[in-house]
């Protein structure tokens, strides 16, 4: 019976650009958010007004 | 910790596909194309991992209003929907060699396509609801019914049609695969499972991140 | 509660009037799309009754909460005092009785223009569609206060409700055609025990879960 290879390569191939493209998505979109509030961190520090509290707790990255 | 995480996943991914490809054998019915299992089984256990989480973190938020949980639910569904994605998609493609066709409506990739389109109309929710706390509460009342129709949809689909091969680890019973591909398949699950969590604590945090940035 | 059955019985037999055209305009859909293949259109039938439910269920179900939403009522809603899921029972009190009415027109045609003998199978039949229903009125109650105030409503709310019910239509499709057949409820048993499942838990979750859905 055939091997089929090429379907093989179709699903991990497949499979490696959905999860690759999705990391990348999140590790652009960190670093957006990240540079913004560091932005928005020394305006605040400039203009001396104090920091909004959010729910969430922010760790730093590692 | 991320960095640690993120380079335990990696390391886990690559084992898993020189178990899949290096030690797991050919299959002897099937031929090679049966590896793309090692892909497709653990995805749907990362999926069903995923929207469990999804109910857990939707009953905590309800009860304790926590930012966390509510986006800990977020990322979980949003993971969660890839990989069912992913699921439907290595299933077809495995099935078209297997069963001469790319779709047929067999017990496990209609029961995967229900839980799809369910959990996309959650993501689907959550975007369209502009304030940020109703859409949390909403959505975390959705996660729940959708988590209970889980075992409603496993049930009826699986009833009503019995073409797919009886799931291979639930079985009771004496197992039907040898075990160095049952190995293989367990550090796949193992791989895939840390990468849900790397994904997760990383898409908690980017949606943490636009809380605040809209504080 | 009284002035809130008052009101789901006005709004009802406006929504009655429209859903009853409207499920004679899926009959002859029906038959015109299917219609010149006369075998396949009798093995069809459970299903087509069932989609006939289904669509004019969420067109009713989609109406819950219309009347609060163009009256401005909706804050009133928010702040009544009490358990909101006494509004939640009152509202799917309300569907329930809707749909079923609607349901009960639409067999009639069915059974009128497909020739079928209905009579012997009627109580059969009964338990089945009121044991999905229950189950769409339930879930579909919760998802129309969900969606009452969101945008493209009439889009969200379909796209909820029907991958949620894809289980129920199973069960009863399946039910329906055994029933159909002359057979007796007990070789469904599966199919009705499922449905009461689904009964139960939907109901249990709209109890319970309606107070967060309707938080001020």
């Amino acid at each position: 019976m055939a091997d089929n290879w090429s379907f093989v390569i179709a699903a991990y191939g497949l499979a490696a650009v959905v999860l690759v493209a999705y990391w990348r998505f999140l590790v652009r979109r960190e670093k957006e958010l990240d540079d913004a509030s560091v932005v928005r961190r020394e305006m605040r520090q400039e203009t001396g007004r104090p920091e909004p509290q959010a729910g969430a707790s922010r760790s730093p990255s590692p | 910790m991320r960095r640690l995480l993120g380079g335990v996943t990696l390391a886990g991914l690559v084992a898993g596909l020189v178990m899949g490809f290096g030690i797991a054998p050919r299959e002897a019915t099937q031929g090679n194309v049966q590896r793309i299992m090692y892909l497709h089984v653990p995805s749907v256990w990362v999926a069903y991992l995923a929207f469990g989480v999804v109910l857990v973190a939707s009953v905590v938020y309800l009860i304790r209003r926590s930012d966390a949980a509510d986006q800990l639910a977020h990322a979980s569904a949003e993971v969660g929907v890839l990989f069912t994605g992913l699921t439907i998609a290595t299933g077809s493609i495995w099935g078209k060699p297997t069963w001469g066709t790319w779709w047929t409506w067999d017990a496990r990739l209609t029961s995967v396509s229900i839980l799809f389109v369910m959990y996309l109309g959650y993501l689907l929710l959550r975007g369209m609801i502009e304030d940020r706390e109703r859409g949390a509460r909403f959505a975390a009342v959705l996660g729940i019914v959708a988590a209970f129709n889980v075992p409603l949809v496993h049930f009826s689909v699986y009833w009503w049609r019995t073409l797919h091969q009886p799931p291979s680890l639930m079985k009771p019973g004496p197992g039907t695969m040898p075990a160095i591909i049952i190995a293989a398949l367990l550090v796949n699950f193992a791989a895939f499972t840390l990468l849900y969590a790397y994904f997760v604590t990383r898409r908690a945090r980017v949606l943490g991140l636009e809380a605040e940035a809209e504080a | 509660m009284v002035w809130k059955d008052l009101l789901v019985e006005r709004r009802s037999k406006e929504t009655l009037n429209a859903l009853f055209f409207f499920s004679l305009l899926l009959l002859f859909v029906f038959q015109f799309a299917l219609g010149p293949d006369r075998e396949r259109l009798a093995g069809t039938l459970p299903g087509l009754l069932w989609l006939g439910f289904i669509l004019s269920g969420l067109l009713g179900l989609g109406r819950t909460f219309v009347v609060e939403r163009e009256n401005d009522c909706w804050e009133g809603l928010l702040l009544a005092p009490g358990d909101k899921a006494a509004i939640y029972v009152g509202k799917l009190a309300g569907n329930l009785l809707l749909m079923l009415v609607v349901e009960t027109i639409l067999l009639a045609l069915f059974g009128f223009f497909f020739n079928l003998d209905l009579a012997s199978v009627l109580p059969a039949l009964a338990v089945v569609i009121v044991l999905g229903t229950v189950a769409l009125a339930a879930v579909g109650t919760l998802f129309a206060a969900m969606t009452a105030q969101v945008r493209a409503r009439e889009l969200l709310f379909p796209v909820l409700l029907l991958p949620v019910e894809a289980p129920v239509l199973l069960a009863t499709v399946k039910a329906t055609e055994a029933v159909l057949l002359g057979e007796t409820l007990g070789s469904v048993a599966h199919w009705l025990k499922l449905l009461a499942a689904a009964d139960v838990v939907y109901v249990a979750v709209g109890v319970l879960t309606f107070d967060f859905v309707l938080e001020a």
